[in-house]
């Protein structure tokens, strides 16, 4: 299937062809067949490696770093020819190359940039310890505990949830540091090694089978006080810029691979013998219609951040818009797929496009439930773009 | 019928009560064969309890309600057709032992597909019945591959088996493959409804208890909504299996009920993943039982697309064509 693109320029045609070239002999032909999730963490960390010594891994980030610096064109392009080559995500390295980066870029001090950004680039894996048992959607309600003593803070508490943090060197890590005060006001954010004592980490058995999420338990694990992004109390705040980088970029690099994994779809109704089925043209023309929407709605969002006319609610809307469709592309599998969709595979990290398309729809689910639910998105539009007043406060049981 | 829809359900709950969500396999096969469910639909002459689809339904409503693993869909299914095949001289030697839990093994593949796949713990099934609108078999099961599926309460297979005894053929093979899919139609669709009551009760439960924003989540009416739009489609969803258990069923619409009543159940418990949080990814939490049999159920024995194209050109088929 051909997709539109917009190569305008010699220039973009030019980053295209040297990319396909490259991909054709670097793209890994085997991610998908790792049998153990310490195989998997290795051939992530050997794709990013590749990727940055290329120039392709962050074209994201200013132009300072090697392979920095890509116009929003050229991102386009890159993420484009990546989804068309099948090649693996940067799962591992995702927290890395986005959250850490945008908030140490857009938060962190001098010091803490020289001292952290060319480690990502080197392969410093991070995970994010925002969520607790207590704090999902109500994030404020973190009660991990950061106390002041002297040089460092002791940090006591539980994170849950945490993508990758098996895996993680560091950890972007949301603490509280007072408790009077509106809860907001009362958080502080840290730079955590995942190797200082007092650190533990359980991996999750989810239900696609894989350990992608973990548990972190925090005590008496001594941060040092230049470890801190912002002042005390500016906690909130720091987590904004982290959020937010999850909820632009990364829905472009996705919506592109999406519409290039309709590929896979549409190969799937061939197999199965229904190219001529009137009913599944017009599912299939809808979901394109609707991953077409998400990549252009994807485009106009990326537009309005870059030239500053970014409106409260438009970022929900992007992120909404793209994990429909997401679980619209995985349920039209799984429904094509008929029983054989429902053989269960071992491991497979593969996201939005394993191989499976019954662990394509469960993996779905991260896009449904992490980083601000969808009903979270939608408090959000409704209260803050639309307008409508916001739930009371308070609420005591009658 | 003689026992009631509720004296089945309570005798049901009582039985498989205390073993929980998703019991053992051999001790819930061997809670089947003590209860008697599987006599439940054989002529009192044969030694059975003579109940029709309603009692069937019933049983199958609490199986799907406690995720009971296991091949009793087929079982049941396949004890019927036996009953029903009165020129089969070796059914009075087949009837009691399959009511005593030796197993018969049914494909519940989609139509069209091989009758030896998709046979439910095919690596314990003796013998498998071939079933086919011309032509209805037995034969001995020789050998088992199984293929792991994403729902644990299932275990799936394909079989070699040897010579076939023909049991049927011409009209009465088309009674009985139209009872042996009828009645594996309405268990799954039964199977479906006990399983999305169960997936929604724990859903309400669990935004009963968990709080966020200092208040339950369940104080959100747009959580209410979604909870009361499951409960719409549950409630209409198990009125139209109890009318069709209480009537004489084709295959169209014994079709289309299992095609509403799974399709309910899928969205019933993705919602009910949705709903719980990161909690409900978690393979401690039950949660995903019910979305992986839910998709399970979907997919066996003909799809929703499958059924409803059926049903649709069944129900035009009756229209009168404009003169
Ligand atoms: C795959 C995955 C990866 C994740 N990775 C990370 C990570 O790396 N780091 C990290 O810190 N966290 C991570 N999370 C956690 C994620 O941010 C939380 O799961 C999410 O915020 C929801 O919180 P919860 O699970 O506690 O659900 P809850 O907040 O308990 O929500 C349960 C249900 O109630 C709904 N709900 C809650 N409040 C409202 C409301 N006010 N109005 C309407 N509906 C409401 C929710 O939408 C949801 O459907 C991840 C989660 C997933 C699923």
């Amino acid at each position: 299937m051909a997709h539109p693109t917009d190569v305008s320029t010699t220039a973009l045609a030019g980053l295209r062809a040297d990319l396909r070239a490259w991909l054709a002999v670097n793209r890994p032909a085997d991610w998908r067949a790792c049998a153990t999730h310490a195989e998997f963490a290795a051939s992530q960390r050997d794709w990013f490696r590749k990727l940055v010594e290329a120039g392709y891994a962050i074209p994201h980030w200013p132009a300072e770093w090697p392979g920095g610096g890509r116009s929003l064109a050229e991102q386009k392009v890159i993420y484009e020819e990546l989804a068309r080559a099948d090649a693996p995500r940067l799962l591992l390295s995702f927290v890395s190359t986005y959250h850490a980066f945008a908030t140490l870029h857009e938060c962190g001090n001098a010091e803490q940039k020289a001292r952290y950004l060319p480690g990502i680039l080197r392969g410093e894996t991070w995970c994010q310890g925002f969520s607790e048992p207590g704090a999902g959607s109500d994030l404020a309600a973190v009660r991990t505990r950061a106390e002041r003593r002297g040089d460092v803070y002791a940090v006591n508490g539980q994170k849950v949830w945490s993508t990758m943090a098996q895996y993680a060197d560091r950890c972007l890590l949301l603490a509280r540091t007072a408790s009077e005060g509106a809860k907001q006001a009362g958080l502080t954010y840290f730079l955590l090694d995942m190797t200082a004592p007092g650190v533990t980490v359980r991996p999750i058995h989810q239900i696609q089978g894989d350990e992608e999420f973990a548990e972190i338990f925090l005590d008496n694990v001594e941060i040092p006080v230049t470890e801190r992004i912002g002042a005390e109390g500016d906690g909130w705040a720091v987590a904004q810029a982290t959020l937010s980088s999850e909820r632009g970029l990364t829905l472009m690099e996705l919506g592109y691979r999406m519409r290039g994994a309709l590929d896979r779809l549409a190969a799937l109704i061939g197999e199965t013998g229904r190219t001529g089925d009137a009913g599944v043209q017009r599912d299939f023309g809808a979901l394109t219609g609707q991953v077409d929407a998400v990549c252009a709605l994807a485009d106009q969002f990326l537009d309005r951040r870059m030239t500053g006319q970014e409106q409260v609610g438009d970022a929900s809307v992007v992120k909404n818009a793209y994990s429909r469709a997401l679980r619209a592309y995985a349920a039209l599998g799984v429904r094509l797929g008929g029983i054989a969709a429902q053989r269960r595979e071992p491991i497979t990290y593969g996201d939005l496009n394993s191989g499976n398309w019954m662990a394509d729809f469960m993996n779905s689910y991260a896009w449904t439930i992490a980083g601000g639910s969808e009903e979270i998105q939608r408090n959000i539009i409704a209260e803050r773009m639309l307008g409508m007043p916001r739930e009371p406060k308070g609420w005591t049981a009658p | 019928m003689m026992i009631s829809r509720e004296e089945l359900r309570d005798s049901a709950r009582k039985g498989l009560g205390s073993d929980g969500l998703a019991p053992d396999p051999v001790a819930s096969w061997d809670r089947l064969v003590d209860m008697g469910w599987f006599a439940l639909a054989v002529p009192e002459e044969l030694g059975g309890l003579g109940l029709g689809a309603e009692a069937l339904a019933a049983v199958h409503v609490e199986l799907g309600r406690a995720l009971v693993p296991g091949a009793a869909i087929a079982q049941m299914a396949a004890i019927e057709v036996l009953c029903a095949a009165p020129d089969f001289a070796d059914r009075a030697a087949l009837i009691p032992a399959a009511v005593a839990g030796e197993r018969i093994g049914l494909s519940l593949d989609a139509p069209g597909r091989p009758a030896t796949g998709c046979v439910i713990d095919a690596d314990q099934v003796r013998q498998l019945l071939l079933v086919s609108p011309q032509r209805i078999a037995l034969a001995p099961v020789l050998g088992a591959t199984m293929v792991p599926t994403w729902d644990e309460t299932r275990r799936l297979g394909d079989v070699a088996i040897g010579a076939e005894t023909v049991i049927a053929a011409g009209d009465a093979a088309r009674g009985l493959y139209d009872l042996a899919t009828t009645r594996v139609l309405l268990a799954l669709a039964a199977d479906a409804v006990g399983g999305a009551a169960a997936a929604l009760a724990m859903t309400v439960d669990y935004l009963k208890t968990r709080r966020q924003f200092d208040r339950p989540l369940a104080l959100f009416q747009a959580l209410k909504h979604r909870v009361a739009d499951c409960q719409i489609a549950l409630v209409a969803a198990e009125a139209l299996l109890w009318s069709r258990a209480a009537a004489p069923l084709t295959v169209a619409m014994a079709g289309a009920l299992k095609a509403r009543a799974t399709t309910m159940f899928r969205d019933v418990a993705e919602e009910a993943v949705q709903l719980h949080g990161g909690i409900g990814l978690t393979a401690e939490h039950p949660c995903h039982l019910f979305l992986k049999r839910a998709f399970l159920d979907a997919a066996l024995a003909g799809d929703a697309d499958h059924w409803n194209a059926v049903a649709g050109q069944s129900a035009l088929a009756l229209v009168q064509p404009a003169s």
